[in-house]
């Protein structure tokens, strides 16, 4: 029996197109046009306890969307979706007994507080009893060296610090499920490696089964075993870690300033590249932006070392840089059928 | 599920915190307090500079209109003191950190206004019993215990009322971007109530003791301690007005609640 | 120039746009317009006139007395107290105009939208459906220029009051301390002339009657002589240049300390 279970769900939202200027403002109080906006449209996934799964895909594709019907927040327009048996709709309050919710940047915890109160505010609300909360205490301590924020004020907090805070608070009451909502975004990567293992050690102490929503792909690397992404309210893949990996690892695009660019020097640059390294290289030219010339490189069929020395030593390159691929792009490439 | 007394002792630990975080802040604290006093006395001060003129307001001498202005300053305190909350609903509804308290095993409504509690509002409840013992003294009021509990039951009644049309008011914050003047109307309302509904007729009159029902905030339920031989029945439901006007508030609250899905997808 | 003109134009289109929130506005005025009506007419039941004033004039005082509260509320204290509070008042001081004149030029510009949106009903609702006679007299012609300078000795107040709150972080006490001042002793709530004789003295001797007294005074007794007329029009120019110029010295010292601290 799957904790989570979503058969053919649909989120229908209705849109009131607005007409610009004042008379438009007030044609709009009395109008009637409408239009849907499918955020999710038939999607379907059963979730295991104990699992660590990331919900992925680019802004707008309905991610938020579906954690929210999970958490009983909106109801559904058709659909199945039932939480540790139950419609999360309906009830609320004993839905979120079971769970642990983390979002984004705003802390969940009472600002003006230190640290240790709002611990346990939080232990009289789901009535954690004394053993379970001092041994949680404990663990978190352990963990990550919670004790020395104890007494400090929530606001005086770094992010990293109150993402720590909010993170082990959500698993205080023992949930089944805790959601994170993109819990390492704009923190540097010593705290972003603290939190992935904090995130999972206490799946594996605990048991619980974790959904994360992010656009950070190490994080996804480092701690999901499975993958759903999802774009434009539908499932474009659900399974393992490693097929995707792939697909994230090998990808690397090679950003390059070349003197004296121009229309010519582009074709310039496709023929050669074509020429050189033959078709279905994985070598692809894409956007040019700012002077940027950007090339995106498979590197399981083509090296990134070897595309850059040919291309400097072709072309007059005064300026490099090597990013990893984008989450859209991944997304654009599945949807392009990268995964087949 | 958390029983009532599981509530109220939640309540007692959250607030306690509080107060120990906002005492910190010592000058705002002070002025604040100073500032409570003023204001709540302000209108009263406005009476007594017009009963300097007159001998009497549509039949109501001026100790009478301090017992009624009293009265409303009791009654207005629970809201104050406890509901402030709802002023800042509108910021959490656009800025979209309202969605957090979705989270919780917890009534909505009390997870939200559990979040500040105005001890300003102490002065004026303090204020206002104060000068509801002297008004009563000076009136010749007799308290038999009957009396008492009565007194407590309409106050209670009549705080219910301001709560749900403050509340109401707040809740135009999830339909409506600019809210806030909705809530200023509530508010005006709430400056109406101490006068003497006996000044309004027709329409006024109407709205005032049916539809915005101002009228039961303290005009109505004094009546029992100052004119008890002349009253209207009508008096005597206050407390329901009060019972029946919060759950039409919290209704409304849940419509809200249920309407909102955040902002973002 | 042209700045603070493109700032005052944009503040009274988003007034506008916020069209709920002026309906309340006006509901909200008009519910007071009804309840001044039944409560003043419940003190002048048994006579004529109280303190000099008539019923019809007393009326006049406390409704337009409303409205010109509505139309001088420049929330420039809690607009500047927010934005030294959470700093960004260092993205407008790094600016090539002058803070003050910012915040005065968007603050004229939602006084306008409010005094064409508010006060025109109000007007019409006071002829027609309260039967309230108005005088004219050449006051009338000087009003505006009073209700300007009332708006400018208003808008330095708010500021004045929201410098204090920055410094000493009390936001509310300050500016409920600063609104009972105002409202009391300016007239706005009950004419001045109810006050006790002694009381009145002292305060038309101070700024808070040059913000409403002498506007509504213009309109209920326009008929006056021009000698006093113009005299009232100048105590009010009066209390312009004080409260600016102590304003701006409040100000400046601030920007200084808050330069020093960091912000």
């Amino acid at each position: 029996m799957s904790l989570i279970h979503i058969e053919n769900l649909n989120k229908h939202f209705k849109i009131l197109n607005r007409h610009p200027g004042l008379g438009g403002a007030i044609r709009d109080l009395f109008s009637n046009d409408f239009r849907f906006v499918k955020a999710v449209d038939g999607i379907s996934f059963d979730i295991a306890p104990g699992e660590i799964v990331g919900y992925i895909g680019p802004n707008g594709a309905g991610k938020s969307t579906t954690i929210k019907m999970m958490t009983g927040i909106l109801k559904p327009t058709s659909g199945v979706i039932q939480v540790n048996g139950q419609s999360p709709y309906d009830n609320r309050v004993r839905q979120a007994q079971i769970m642990g919710v983390v979002f984004g940047q705003r802390t969940q915890l009472w600002w003006d507080l230190p640290v240790i109160e709002s611990f346990k505010i939080l232990k009289e609300i789901y009535r954690v009893d004394q053993k379970t909360f001092d041994e949680h205490m404990a663990l978190f301590d352990e963990l990550v060296d919670l004790g020395k924020l104890y007494g400090q004020q929530v606001r005086t907090l770094s992010l990293g610090q109150r993402m720590l805070c909010d993170i082990t608070a959500s698993f205080l009451h023992n949930p089944q499920i805790v959601f994170l909502d993109e819990p390492t975004i704009g923190l540097d990567v010593s705290i972003k490696a603290k939190i992935r293992t904090v995130i999972k050690e206490l799946n594996q102490a605990r048991k619980t089964t974790i959904i994360l929503t992010t656009h950070d792909l190490g994080d996804v690397e480092a701690l999901c075993q499975r993958i759903i992404i999802i774009d434009k309210g539908k499932i474009l893949y659900d399974g393992g870690i490693k097929k995707v990996n792939a697909l994230f690892g090998a990808y690397r695009t090679l950003k390059l300033q070349i003197d004296g660019f121009d229309e010519s020097t582009l074709r310039a640059l496709e023929e050669k590249l074509g020429a050189h390294f033959g078709p279905e290289n994985g070598v692809s030219l894409s956007e040019v932006e700012d002077h940027w010339t950007d090339i995106t490189i498979d590197q399981a069929r083509t090296p990134l070392a070897d595309v850059l020395s040919f291309v400097m030593g072709n072309f007059p390159v005064s300026d490099v840089r090597i990013v990893e691929i984008s989450m859209e792009k991944v997304v654009r490439k599945v949807y392009d059928g990268a995964l087949g | 599920m958390l029983s009532i007394r599981d509530y109220i002792r939640l309540y007692f630990i959250i607030e306690a915190q509080y107060i120990k975080a906002r005492m910190q802040y010592r000058a705002d604290f002070i002025i604040s307090s100073i500032g409570m006093f003023f204001t709540s006395l302000a209108s009263l001060g406005v009476f007594w500079i017009l009963f300097t003129s007159i001998p009497d307001l549509a039949g109501w001498t001026f100790m009478e209109m301090v017992f009624i202005y009293a009265f409303y300053m009791v009654a207005i305190s629970p809201m104050q003191i406890l509901f402030d909350q709802t002023w800042y609903l509108r910021y959490a509804v656009q800025q979209g950190t309202f969605i957090k308290y979705y989270f919780r095993p917890l009534n909505m409504m009390f997870y939200f206004m559990s979040e500040r509690f105005d001890i300003k509002g102490l002065v004026q409840l303090v204020a206002g019993i104060i000068l509801l013992v002297y008004s009563s003294v000076q009136l010749g009021i007799v308290w038999e215990p009957i009396k008492l509990v009565l007194l407590l039951v309409s106050l209670f009644g009549a705080s219910l009322v301001l709560i749900a049309i403050t509340v109401s008011a707040g809740c135009a914050a999830f339909w409506i971007t600019n809210a806030f003047p909705v809530l200023g109307l509530a508010w005006k309302l709430r400056e109406f109530s101490p006068y003497p509904m006996t000044i309004f007729d027709g329409a006024f009159r109407f709205v005032f003791t049916f539809i915005l029902p101002i009228g039961f905030i303290a005009f109505y339920p004094s009546q029992m301690f100052l004119r008890p031989e002349q009253i209207d029945p009508l008096v005597y439901l206050s407390p329901l007005v009060g019972i029946l006007s919060f759950a039409l508030a919290y209704w409304i609250w849940t419509k809200g609640v249920n309407s909102y899905g955040g902002t973002g997808s | 120039m042209r700045g603070y003109l493109a700032l005052l134009r944009g503040a009274f289109m988003i007034g506008l746009i916020y069209r709920f929130g002026f309906l309340f506005i006006i509901i909200g005025n008009v519910i007071y317009m009804g309840v001044a009506y039944y409560l003043w007419h419940s003190i002048y039941d048994k006579t004529e006139t109280i303190n000099g004033l008539t019923f019809n004039e007393t009326f006049i005082y406390v409704t337009l007395g409303s409205t010109v509260f509505i139309l001088l509320k420049t929330y420039a204290d809690w607009i500047i107290s927010h934005e030294i509070e959470d700093g960004s008042i260092a993205v407008y001081l790094t600016k090539p105009i002058d803070y003050q004149f910012y915040a005065l030029s968007i603050s004229l510009g939602s006084m306008l939208t409010n005094a064409v949106a508010i006060s025109v009903p109000t007007v019409l609702l006071l002829v027609f459906v309260f039967k309230v006679t108005f005088v004219f007299g050449p006051g009338l012609l000087i009003f505006p220029i009073s209700i300007l300078l009332a708006f400018l000795i208003s808008y330095c107040f708010d500021y004045f009051t929201g410098l204090i709150m920055f410094y000493t972080e009390s936001i509310w006490g300050v500016s409920v301390t600063k609104e009972i001042m105002i409202t009391v002793f300016s007239g706005a709530l009950i004419p001045l002339q109810f006050f006790p004789e002694a009381v009145q003295r002292v305060l038309l001797l101070l700024p808070f009657q040059a913000i409403y007294h002498t506007p509504l005074m213009l309109i209920t007794r326009p008929n006056q002589d021009w000698g006093t007329l113009l005299s009232m029009v100048g105590v009010q120019a009066f209390w312009v240049v004080v409260m600016f110029v102590a304003t701006r010295l409040f100000y400046n010292q601030a920007i200084k300390v808050l330069r020093v601290a960091g912000g």
